[in-house]
């Protein structure tokens, strides 16, 4: 792989939000070091912090402790290099779908026919090329949070950040998306970070797994897939990782916890967390 | 893929359900125009409290061959558009400024709100003593009129733009202006339009008020004369002027409004 940017560094961030005059520490202390390209996915129980943490590398939030930076350059505010997918889709509702998606390229440095060539190569992208004219009240959640996805990608940014995007989609254009997610990721070489509340698809996509502990939010632990760029869903080694990072999960008490995990190292330390959940 | 989608913002159907309600709202005026008619042929109302509908439509006749009807009413609507411009532009320019910077917003609003709390009729005595009965009257008062919502909704339309919209822009790293003209003016275009149609029917009322008190021409006045001369037909002519080209002006601003924000989902 060619030299390449989108090194993310944080260290010691901290982010407090003031909520009805008490202090919440959203991220209480988060260390971590992106290399070029990686693929990082992001789990953890809701209200840990994750999108806190994409904002931030996005530049839209400021720190209160600590440092970010994206290739030793303090991340200070936003910029065309760190794309970011947001929860929710936030088109807007003025525009059409192909006006939505050049929404991204306003500030690109592109000719006009540069733009509408990208805009169309990504509807496509997002199997949304038929719907390039229609409006957002037109569309259902899962393809409008697809509009949102081809904004994100639309710049090529160098850091990729997207937080829970396919959440609202059905699992077969899931499963599409996270192999055309993998395949665009592989071929620009972006550094990805990848927010989402399923396990499986976690493993499936990441070369590591974040694994956040809430209240504070912080690093519980970083698992590390280690399996080759082109995956099989059935490689029996996902197991693995899935297992590792349900685990990790499992010792916080707020995640709930699938019923299903036939698996002895699983079930010890689930002695306390029965009535840990029911709390 | 799944067949393409009419990007068409008015379907069909609601179509036939708006002509159906109009024609629903039909059937009271015309059965009170029935009821008025029968009743002044049949005696039971007499002509000099309420005229019958052919004899109002034959004094309209009357005023229009003498070309009356059209004066009164070119000058109403040349009164309407001037002053009615000057308090739209006014409105849109203090709006924008209350709704763009909150330091004008304090400077500004408590004045502002006191001065959309007096009616509009309960300034002619004061601005008689200031500016006469002249034209300047009737331009401040129409102006006033349509200034206060028009400047109302522009502020609230701008102060609704959702912030969640404005960081779309700061992620694309979107300039003032450029937020601006791509997000706060189309996310607070319908407000504004509302504001508008308001800020309109708000002058249309001023206008009749004003010249009905000061003023020798004019559709207020053409009724106020004939209330003078005992011309019962004539007040109704100026009556049914007045709400007719009153309804007018709106719905030609509601298809504006509507052709306009076609993007909104049909409510
Ligand atoms: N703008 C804000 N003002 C106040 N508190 C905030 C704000 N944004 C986030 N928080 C708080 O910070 C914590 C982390 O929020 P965040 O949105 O990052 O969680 P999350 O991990 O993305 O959750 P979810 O999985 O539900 O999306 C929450 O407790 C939330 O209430
Ligand atoms: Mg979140």
């Amino acid at each position: 792989m060619p030299l390449q940017g989108g090194v993310i560094a944080i260290s010691g961030l901290v982010k407090r939000f003031r909520v009805d005059g008490a202090e919440l520490t959203a991220l209480g202390g988060v260390d971590l070091w992106i290399a070029p390209g990686e693929f990082l996915t992001v789990v953890g129980a809701s209200g840990c912090g994750k999108s806190t943490l994409l904002r931030l590398i996005a530049g839209l939030e400021h720190a209160d402790a600590g440092v970010l930076s994206h290739d030793g350059a303090p991340i200070a505010g936003p910029s065309l290099a760190r794309g970011l997918v947001f929860q929710e889709p936030r088109l807007f509702p003025w525009l059409t779908v192909a006006q939505n998606v050049a929404v991204g390229l306003e500030n690109a440095p592109l000719s006009r026919a540069e733009k509408a060539l990208a805009v169309a190569e990504h509807l496509t992208l997002v199997g949304l090329s038929a719907f390039a004219r229609a409006w957002p009240h037109q569309l259902s959640g899962g393809m409008a949070q697809r509009v949102a996805i081809a904004r994100g990608l639309v710049n090529r940014p160098d850091v990729l950040l997207l937080d829970e995007p396919f959440g609202a989609l059905d699992m077969l254009t899931r499963a599409r998306l996270q192999d055309e997610l993998r395949a665009i990721q592989q071929r620009a070489g972006a550094t990805t970070v990848f927010v989402t509340h399923d396990v499986d698809e976690a493993a499936y996509l990441g070369d590591r797994v974040v694994v956040l502990a809430p209240r504070p939010g912080r690093i519980r632990e970083i698992v590390d897939v280690k399996l080759p760029a082109r995956r099989d869903r059935a490689d029996p080694r996902l197991a693995g990782v899935r297992e590792r990072v349900l685990r990790a999960l499992g010792e916080d008490p707020g995640y709930p916890r699938p019923a299903l995990v036939a698996d002895a190292a699983w079930r010890r330390p689930a002695t306390l967390a029965p009535a840990a959940v029911l709390q | 893929m799944i067949a393409a989608p009419a990007a068409r913002a008015w379907p069909g159907p609601r179509r036939r359900l708006a002509r159906a309600s109009a024609a629903a709202g039909l059937i009271v005026p015309l059965s009170l125009l029935v009821l008025w008619q029968m009743g002044a042929h049949r005696g039971w109302i007499t002509p000099q409290i309420l005229p019958a509908p052919d004899a109002v439509w034959a004094a309209a006749a009357d005023l229009w061959d003498s070309g009356d009807l059209q004066a009164n009413i070119a000058v109403s609507l040349r009164r309407v558009a001037e002053g009615g411009a000057a308090g739209t532009l006014a409105g849109l320019l203090l709006g924008a400024a209350m709704g763009l910077s909150p330091a004008i917003e304090d400077y500004l609003k408590p004045t502002f709100l006191a001065l959309a709390q007096v009616p509009s009729l309960a300034l002619i005595p004061l601005l008689m003593m200031l500016l006469g009965i002249g034209e300047a009257l009737k331009l401040v008062v129409i102006a006033k009129a349509t200034l206060v919502p028009v400047a109302l909704n522009t502020h609230r339309g701008i102060r609704a733009v959702p912030a969640d919209y404005k960081e779309v822009g700061a992620l694309f790293r979107f300039s003032r202006a450029q937020t601006l003209r791509r997000i706060v003016l189309p996310a607070a275009a319908p407000p504004i339009f509302t504001g508008l149609r308001y800020g309109l029917s708000h002058a249309w009322l001023a206008l009749v008020a004003v010249e009905l008190l000061a003023s020798t021409e004019g559709l207020g006045y053409l009724l106020v004369w004939g209330r003078q001369m005992f011309q019962l037909d004539t007040v109704l002519v100026a009556m049914a002027a007045i709400a007719a080209i009153g309804l007018a002006l709106d719905r030609s601003l509601a298809f504006g409004e509507a052709r306009f924000a076609r993007w909104r989902a049909p409510a």
